[in-house]
């Protein structure tokens, strides 16, 4: 009855993230593992589901994930193109969007996310790839599901480039955002979160095949809640994980695999065989 | 005041545009980003040694750091530039402002835009979405100090409501797929900022695949993007965009991009690769030739778009003039005689001199 299915950290938070999409949901979704758990879920059990990027490219249907949020996979076929300020003030703004998906650089135990700067402002440790979308997608999506690769729990973000529920226990709406808004579950290689409704703390929702919940708290630089009963999470089905590897090769095999398979091609044109 | 350029051919090359029309200073819009990314007018900056620019970038990959490395960069008001890198190693950008060469000013991409947008509309400032006041972005100034957002009162609900100025760059720099010689540019595909960062600025410099004839463009207004007399050069630049991609002409090509990353992770490194494909081409002609002498033409032409062609706008009408072929008004129903003598009768002609 039950069969193995082999995959890999990605491929199970893809699989994990997409069922977060219901059908007829509008999307937006940035590159990497997002825009894979979006086409995912288009292809499997939400079909009608509308997936926008800020780059002003509505119902976009890509054919294999793409590099970047504009590129040509995302323009092949798609309903309505508009640009960045129509995405922004018409849709997103609006309230329009169901569910937006981001990665995570460092996030704290209010769902606060940082994108911009690790250590001082001045005296960084790290520029990361700055805020771009994230803070109004943030803000205004009806929910934001987060997926974690090499991102970082900590006590206190050190810039707040996007607004989770800020100081918790209603901060978010008292701040004006819309009821119910907010980070609603973060995918980590080990496991799910998600935020308690009161006081808008982050805790431990389910465990990933393989993991602890021991294992996962020694990860979080504070004393995690844990949910009474936690769960454990399914591995992805072989038809998702079929999917996935069709669409989205590069998302399967990881950041580091990627790079290490991909060598080979750019030395052949660097060598100048191609002439 | 904004100028209008109403010369009837603007065609130029880079060199003489970029010349013209940029000085150092400048505030400098890169007028579409991660698609379509105008390059060669970026590199011919660059071999310009422009300097002290303040440059707003809505969303970069490695365009803004090849302007760093040029020296051309004062100030980035920026919302978003892509790295590779870990954390181990240091970024071109990074690099550039340990050293304080340049300074930079963070916005998210909606509020980056929007003070383009009042900009191009000539408005002080517009409004954006309020929860900002919740991020570092709103706390944290640099290069816009007291400038960087504000807040006005609703005059109707009375609610605060966070507000950006409205900015005018000098110069936007913009790659289309064609434009005619006059400058009405048209691009398709993701428009991401190029409307608003070329209306916002006093001076938008066009490079296109190729100049068409006025026909075409009459024939598909829906395209341009900006109006040909916003615009005070037209360069016409084969494979303009490369390494980024230019829909129904190439793909982005990721293998050049890589070396990029690759070479820039050192200081001499990153020096190198500038002499190599910036420096070293006096324009975008030889970095095709030397393009093609080091990789090999193959390599080029695997980017080359397929077709996937749109289907055309019919902008058909009766195509009915005020006088039909036998000389009769649609309206009136009366011939041209016809028609002069009720002028003459009831029409209460005034008698004039002319010339």
């Amino acid at each position: 009855m039950a069969s193995k299915v082999r995959y890999t950290e990605s491929e199970i938070i893809v699989a994990h993230a997409a069922k977060e999409i219901k059908d007829g949901d509008i999307v937006v979704i940035g590159q990497g593992i997002p825009m894979a758990a979006g086409v995912l879920a288009k292809a499997t059990h939400a079909p009608n589901c509308v997936i926008l990027t800020e780059a002003g490219l509505v119902d976009i249907r890509p054919f294999r994930n793409p590099l970047h949020i504009a590129d040509p996979t995302c323009t092949r076929g798609y309903t309505y193109s508009c640009d960045m300020i129509d995405v922004f003030a018409t849709i997103v703004n609006r309230g329009l969007v169901d569910v937006t998906f981001l990665g995570v650089g460092q996030i704290d135990r209010y769902g606060n996310m940082n994108s911009t700067v690790f250590g001082d402002y001045d005296d960084f440790r790290m520029r990361m790839m700055g805020a771009g979308g994230a803070p109004e997608f943030f803000g205004y999506a009806r929910k934001a599901v987060l997926t974690m690769r090499g991102g970082r729990f900590v006590e206190k973000v050190d810039y707040v480039s996007s607004p989770g529920y800020l100081c918790g226990h209603g901060a978010r709406e008292r701040a004006g955002f819309p009821p119910g808004s907010g980070p609603k579950v973060v995918y980590s290689p080990r496991g799910a979160f998600r935020f308690d409704e009161e006081s808008g703390e982050i805790y431990l929702h389910g465990v990933f095949p393989g993991h602890t919940v021991e294992e996962i708290k020694k990860e979080v630089p504070w004393d995690l809640k844990v949910a009474d009963e936690v769960l454990e999470l399914p591995p992805p089905t072989r038809e998702e994980v079929e999917l996935i590897r069709e669409f989205a090769p590069e998302i399967s095999a990881g950041r580091r695999l990627q790079l290490e398979l991909s060598i080979p091609r750019i030395l052949e044109i660097i060598s100048g065989k191609g002439a | 005041m904004l100028e209008k350029y109403m010369e009837k051919d603007k065609r130029m090359t880079a060199k003489e545009a970029v010349k013209r029309f940029i000085s150092d200073g400048d505030s400098l819009v890169i007028a579409n980003c991660l698609y379509s990314t105008p390059y060669a007018l970026l590199h011919e900056i660059i071999r310009q040694g422009k300097k002290g620019l303040t440059v707003f970038q809505q969303g970069g990959i490695d365009e803004l750091d090849q302007l760093i490395l040029g020296g051309c960069v004062k100030t980035l008001v920026m919302a978003y530039n892509f790295r590779v890198a870990g954390e181990r190693i240091q970024t071109v950008l990074e690099r550039a402002l340990r050293r304080g060469e340049i300074e930079i000013e963070d916005y998210s991409n909606y509020t980056l835009l929007t003070m383009l947008q009042a900009g191009a509309m000539g408005y002080p400032f517009l409004p954006v979405m309020s929860g900002i006041r919740e991020t570092d972005l709103y706390r944290v100034e640099r290069a816009f100090r007291g400038q960087k957002f504000g807040e006005v009162t609703c005059p109707f609900t009375g609610e605060k409501v966070v507000v950006v100025r409205g900015r005018n760059p000098d110069v936007a720099v913009l790659h289309v797929q064609r434009a005619d010689r006059f400058g009405n540019a048209q691009l398709w595909g993701a428009m991401i900022n190029s409307k608003w960062a070329c209306l916002a600025s006093h001076r938008v410099i066009v490079s296109c695949e190729q100049v068409v004839d006025e026909e075409t463009i009459l024939r598909s207004p829906h395209l341009t993007v900006v109006p040909g007399f916003r615009v005070c050069a037209v360069v016409e630049e084969p494979w303009g965009a490369h390494p980024s991609e230019l829909l129904g002409f190439y793909d982005y090509d990721m293998v050049f991009r890589s070396l990029f990353f690759m070479q820039t992770m050192s200081e001499e490194g990153a020096r190198a690769w500038m002499e190599e494909w910036v420096y070293g081409v006096t324009d975008r002609r030889e970095y095709l030739q030397h393009y093609a002498e080091r990789f090999g033409l193959r390599f080029l032409q695997e980017l080359r778009a397929r077709p996937y062609t749109s289907i055309p706008a019919d902008y058909g009408a009766t195509g009915r003039g005020a006088w039909d072929e036998e000389g009769v008004s649609f309206s009136f129903r009366t011939t041209r005689e016809e028609f002069l003598r009720a002028l003459e009768e009831k029409g209460g002609f005034v008698d004039g001199l002319e010339g």
